[in-house]
C-alpha cells in the first residue's frame, strides 16, 4: 500500500471509531503511526501495519504489550482489523506520547549527572517491569525512549523485535547476528548467542544510551573509531575504553560501567540490584 | 560460611557427631537412605539451629548404580528411556520432586539435574529453566531452592566458555547454585590440569560476583582452591577424602569407598598412610595442627600404644574435623591459601631433601604446582 492509501485508510479507522485524525506522526520498519483525538480531547497513536508485516513477530509485539501495565512503558489500547479496498488492514491504537524523543533532546544538549540518574532510576523501573514479564526488548536505544506531558516521565516504545523467553526464539540460529539496532546492542545480540539473551542485554543497552546522554559518546568508544569499527569492539568482548570508565567515574555514574560489560554475567544480575546500585551513585554524590 | 556435610552411605553417624559439630548444613542422600530415614535425618537436623538441610535428587546418570532411588515417589519410571528434552518430562518430574519435598520438608532442595554427554549451551539453558521452573514450583513454601549446575573440568580449560557458562548459569532464579565439577580423576589422585582448575575456580568467582552463593559440592582437599575463588559454601563426605564426581563413582557398590585408612595432613596438604606418619612426624610434620582435631590427637594415641589397629573410621573422622576447621580458618582470613600451598610445597621439597619418601609411589606433592599457579593466576584469565 502507498503512503496516501495507508493514510486514507487511517482516516477512515478514525470516522469509523469517532476519532479526529490529527496527522502522521512518524513510519518504522513495518508500520506507519498517526496521531489521533477522542472526544474528550485524548490523543492516541493509530498504528497501521503495512501488508507484509512480519505476521509472527507482530503477534509477539501485541502480546508482549499486552503483559506490561507499567508509567514507563506505552500502553496498548485497542488491536482490531479494518476491511479496506479489498485488503484486511491490521492496526493499534496506543496511547499518544507527547514529550518527544530522548534522541530529539540529546540534539540540544547533554542531561546532567543529576537527570541522567533520575531518568535512568525510571527507566530502571520500567525494564525491571519488562524483565518480570520474561521479556527482553531488544531495542532500547534514544529514539525508542519517549517522554510524557511532564517531560520527565520517559516512556519505552517500539516492541517490534521483542524476545518472550517464555516462547521459542524467532531467530534462526545459522544468522550471525540477532535483531537489534547494532550501535546499541549488547555482545550476545550482535553474536546471536541466544542462549545468554536475558533482561542485562536490555541492561546493557540501557547503559549504552545513559552512557551517551551523560557523557556523550559510546563506552566502547575511542578516539578515532568509526561506528562500525565500535560496534565490532562490542561484538569482540573487548572491554569498555579507558576514557568511558574514567569519565564515568568522574561524573558519579560508575555503575555504568558495570551495566556496559561484556559479558552478562559481569553486569548486574537482577533489575532491583542494578536499581539499588543505582540509586545509591545518587547518595554518594 | 561454614562446611557441610556431604551424606553417603552409612555417615549418619557422623552427622551430629562429637568433633563434627562445626558442620552447618547436610546434603542428603536419597541414593543410600529412603525417605523414611531422610525424614528422620531432616527432623533430627530440625532440632539444631541454624542447621540447613538440602537434598540432592542425586539424578545425575541415568542407567547407573542408584541404591534406593528408584525406591523414591519422585523417580521417573522411564528414567533409562525418557526423552530427556522433553519439558512436559521435566515438569512431571520437578512437580513430584516438589511433592517429595513438602512432605519432607528440607531447608533447601538442589533442581534436577542430569551429566550429560555434552556440555552444550542449549544443556546449560536446559538446566537453568528446569531450575527456575522449579523455584516457581517452590513459590509458597518455606522450601529454598538451589540451582544445580553440573560442569566438565574439561569445558573450563577456555575462559571464554567459563563466561559463557557463568552468564548463562547467572539467569538462575534461585538463592544459590549447587556446583558439581566431574571429571576422570581416578581415586587418589589429584586434580593437575593448571588451565581446567583456573575456569573452574573463575567460573566459582564470577558467580560469587554476581551474588550468587555457590556451594561446591563433592570437595576434598581441593576445598582450598574454591575457598580461594570465593565459594561461599563447600561440601564433602566421608569418601571424599579418596574420590572425586565420576562416572566410575556411581557405578562402584554403594558401601565401597577404600579399606585403607588415610590422614589428612595439612603441612604437606596431602593424605598419607599409617606409615607416612611414622615417617614425617621425626620432621615435625604432623605435630602443627593436633590440637585442633581430636580425632588426630586419639590416631596418634592409638598408634603409639596399638600400631597396626583399624583407624579407618577415624580417619575419616580426622578428614571431616580437619575440612570444617579448615573452611573456617579460610572463610575468616587466618590462613591463605596461596600461603599454604606454598609452604606445603616447601615441606615437601624437605622431604624430598632428606630422601624422606611417601608410601604411594604418586603421593609427591606434585600437584601443589598446578594448584599455586591456579591460585594465583585464575583472577586475571
Amino acid at each position: 500500500m502507498s503512503p496516501q492509501q495507508l493514510e486514507s485508510a487511517a482516516c477512515q479507522i478514525s470516522a469509523n471509531r469517532g476519532l479526529t485524525f490529527a496527522g502522521r506522526v512518524g513510519a518504522g520498519a513495518f508500520k506507519e503511526t498517526y496521531k489521533v483525538v477522542d472526544s474528550f480531547g485524548d490523543a492516541f497513536a493509530l498504528k497501521i501495519y503495512r501488508p507484509g508485516f512480519p505476521a509472527e513477530r507482530t503477534q509477539r509485539e501485541i502480546e508482549a504489550m499486552q503483559r506490561c501495565s507499567h508509567l514507563g512503558i506505552a500502553k496498548l489500547v485497542t488491536l482490531a482489523k479494518l476491511q479496506w479496498q479489498g485488503t484486511t488492514v491490521l492496526y493499534s491504537l496506543e496511547e499518544f506520547i507527547p514529550g518527544g524523543t530522548l534522541s530529539r533532546r540529546l540534539t540540544t544538549s547533554l542531561l546532567s549527572p543529576n537527570e541522567t540518574i533520575a531518568l535512568g532510576a525510571k527507566l530502571i523501573d520500567a525494564v525491571d517491569h519488562i524483565a518480570a514479564q520474561n521479556l527482553v526488548h531488544r531495542d532500547l536505544k534514544p529514539d525508542n525512549i519517549m517522554f510524557r506531558q511532564d517531560g520527565t516521565t520517559p516512556v519505552i516504545v517500539d516492541f517490534g523485535i521483542v524476545r518472550d523467553l517464555t516462547n521459542s526464539s524467532l531467530t534462526g540460529s545459522w544468522q550471525v547476528s540477532g535483531p537489534g539496532t547494532p550501535f546499541f546492542s549488547s555482545p550476545e545480540q550482535l553474536r546471536n548467542d541466544k542462549n545468554l539473551i536475558d533482561w542485562r542485554s536490555d541492561q546493557f543497552s540501557l547503559g549504552v544510551v545513559l552512557a551517551l546522554s551523560a557523557l556523550g559518546f559510546h563506552p566502547y568508544a575511542d578516539q578515532g573509531l568509526s561506528d562500525v569499527e565500535v560496534v565490532q569492539r562490542v561484538a569482540d568482548r573487548r572491554s569498555q575504553t579507558d576514557p568511558f570508565k574514567a569519565a564515568a567515574k568522574q561524573v558519579g555514574l560508575p555503575v555504568l560501567v558495570d551495566m556496559t560489560a561484556p559479558w552478562p554475567v559481569e553486569r548486574i544480575r537482577t533489575p532491583r540490584e542494578l536499581a539499588t546500585e543505582w540509586a545509591r551513585q545518587q547518595r554518594q554524590k | 560460611m561454614p562446611a557441610y556435610h556431604q551424606m553417603g552411605h552409612d555417615s549418619e553417624n557422623l552427622l551430629f557427631a562429637d568433633g563434627l559439630e562445626r558442620y552447618s548444613g547436610a546434603i542428603l542422600s536419597p541414593i543410600n537412605y529412603e525417605e523414611a530415614r531422610v525424614a528422620l535425618q531432616i527432623e533430627r537436623a530440625r532440632e539444631a539451629r541454624d542447621f540447613d538441610t538440602v537434598f540432592d535428587p542425586q539424578l545425575y546418570y541415568p542407567r547407573t548404580e542408584r541404591g534406593v532411588l528408584r525406591e523414591w515417589d519422585y523417580f521417573p519410571d522411564d528414567f533409562d528411556t525418557a526423552d530427556l528434552s522433553s519439558s512436559q518430562w521435566w515438569s512431571t518430574l520437578c512437580q513430584r520432586l516438589r511433592d517429595t519435598c513438602v512432605r519432607l520438608r528440607p531447608s533447601a532442595v538442589c533442581s534436577p539435574a542430569i551429566v550429560p554427554a555434552t556440555y552444550s549451551d542449549d544443556y546449560f539453558a536446559t538446566t537453568l529453566q528446569v531450575g527456575n521452573d522449579f523455584v516457581s514450583l517452590l513459590a509458597g513454601t518455606d522450601i529454598s531452592p538451589i540451582q544445580t549446575v553440573i560442569v566438565s573440568y574439561a569445558e573450563l580449560s577456555n575462559p571464554t566458555r567459563v563466561r559463557t557458562i557463568a552468564s548463562i548459569v547467572s539467569q538462575a532464579k534461585a538463592a544459590r547454585v549447587f556446583l558439581v565439577l566431574t571429571g576422570e580423576t581416578e581415586p587418589r589422585r589429584e586434580l593437575t590440569d593448571t588451565e581446567q582448575l583456573k575456569g573452574a575456580m573463575k567460573l566459582i568467582s564470577l558467580l560469587e560476583g554476581a551474588r550468587l552463593p555457590v556451594v561446591v559440592g563433592f570437595c576434598s582437599s581441593d576445598v582450598i582452591l574454591w575457598k580461594a575463588a570465593g565459594a561461599s559454601f563447600c561440601s564433602t563426605g566421608k569418601f571424599f577424602n579418596l574420590r572425586r564426581f565420576t562416572r566410575a563413582r556411581f557405578e562402584e557398590p554403594a558401601a565401597g569407598g577404600g579399606q585403607l585408612p588415610y590422614w589428612f595432613e595439612e603441612s604437606l596438604y596431602a593424605f598419607v598412610r599409617e606409615s607416612d606418619i611414622l615417617r614425617i612426624r621425626p620432621h615435625g610434620l604432623i605435630d602443627g595442627t593436633l590440637e585442633r582435631n581430636p580425632f588426630a590427637m586419639e590416631i596418634i594415641r592409638r598408634l603409639e600404644a596399638n600400631p597396626g589397629q583399624a583407624w579407618i573410621a577415624l580417619g575419616w573422622r580426622q578428614y571431616l574435623c580437619w575440612f570444617a576447621d579448615f573452611e573456617e580458618r579460610v572463610a575468616n582470613g587466618s590462613i591463605s591459601p596461596g600461603r599454604l600451598l606454598q609452604s606445603a610445597e616447601a615441606a615437601w621439597i624437605q622431604l624430598s631433601d632428606n630422601d624422606v619418601l611417601m608410601e604411594e609411589v604418586r603421593n609427591d606433592g606434585s600437584w601443589l604446582r598446578p594448584w599455586r599457579r591456579a591460585v594465583a593466576e585464575f583472577r586475571s584469565l
